[in-house]
């Protein structure tokens, strides 16, 4: 019983890290469905084409991100799946009421 | 400001990334500066068609046939101007052995593999073909394939889900926002239909 007690204890204290891994850094490459894999390729050569600085910036927003609850990453999700349904005019016009929204900030 | 220093900060704004203040700033430059509107205004085109860019270019075949030209005239300028050291000499021996080898290998496998010998005549003769599909096959593709790498790069693989988010992470300001950003008015009236202002993100 004791050294069931004992296994647990280490299985736990093994996976503990692992779990802290995942939550910092998202799936491991092998759980990306293949479409994604694709995608992810895709933008990773898009991100080695970007300043350093504009990469650390990236890193930056990604723990961001990472660190906002699941529902709240789903929402920014379904937003960007409207922003990219809009057609351009629409989306030119998303991004002028951007910057007035943010120059009223 | 300057406006050296506003189409510095440009991008910045463009991603959201400037504090309030240097935003501040940059609009009030903006107010009174119409090329630096339209500097403001091109920026944001070229970072949104970046993002949209395909990761594969068209080549024509001809340019893609020039280059190899001009590759395989400069490699052969560098062989005739390269000295030829001693151990030089003897290579060609041991590099024919070798392919020799390599050949032998190869033709093993293949005929351990399909119970053909390589270079023997097709049983089935092989289908017509146009002159003018001959000459399209023989032409190099025209595109520049995508490859997805066996095993990943080292920062792919660490965090994959940085690049599968990526453009989501780029916009994460205006996707956090996004409802009170559709909200926004581009006129001076208030923000918000009910005359809020639109909420701070701290």
């Amino acid at each position: 019983m004791r050294r069931g007690a004992a296994i647990a204890v280490v299985l736990l204290a093994l996976a503990a890290p692992a779990a802290r891994a995942q939550e910092r850094h998202g799936r491991p490459w092998q759980e990306l469905s293949p479409e994604e894999q694709w995608r992810a390729w895709e933008n990773y050569q898009r991100y080695q084409q970007l300043p350093e600085e504009r990469q650390k910036m990236l890193e930056r927003r990604y723990q961001q991100f990472r660190a906002m609850p699941p529902q709240e990453r789903q929402r920014l999700r379904q937003n960007w799946d409207t922003y990219r349904g809009l057609p351009p005019r629409q989306r030119q016009e998303f991004m002028d009421k951007y910057h007035r929204w943010k120059g009223r900030k | 400001m300057r406006c050296q220093r506003a189409r510095k900060w440009m991008t910045a704004a463009v991603d959201g990334e400037l504090s309030p203040r240097r935003r501040r700033a940059l609009d009030g430059h903006l107010a009174a500066c119409a090329a630096c509107r339209r500097e403001l205004a091109v920026t944001e085109r070229m970072l949104t068609a970046l993002e949209g860019l395909p990761m594969e270019a068209a080549v024509s075949a001809r340019l893609e046939q020039a280059t190899l030209r001009r590759v395989r005239l400069a490699a052969a300028d560098e062989a005739e101007r390269a000295p030829a050291s001693r151990w030089r000499r003897w290579l060609p021996l041991p590099a024919f052995a070798l392919a020799t080898a390599a050949v032998l290998v190869l033709a093993i496998g293949i005929v351990r593999r399909t119970g053909e010998v390589p270079g023997a005549p097709a049983v089935r003769p092989a289908p017509k073909v146009d002159a003018r599909d001959a000459a399209q096959a023989q032409r190099p593709p025209r595109r520049i394939a995508k490859a997805l790498p066996a095993e990943p790069p080292a920062k792919l693989a660490e965090a994959p889900d940085l690049f599968v988010d990526m453009p989501i992470i780029r916009n994460l300001d205006k996707m956090t926002h996004f409802e009170a950003i559709q909200t926004t008015t581009l006129d001076d009236e208030p923000a918000t239909p009910d005359g809020q202002e639109p909420p701070s993100n701290g």
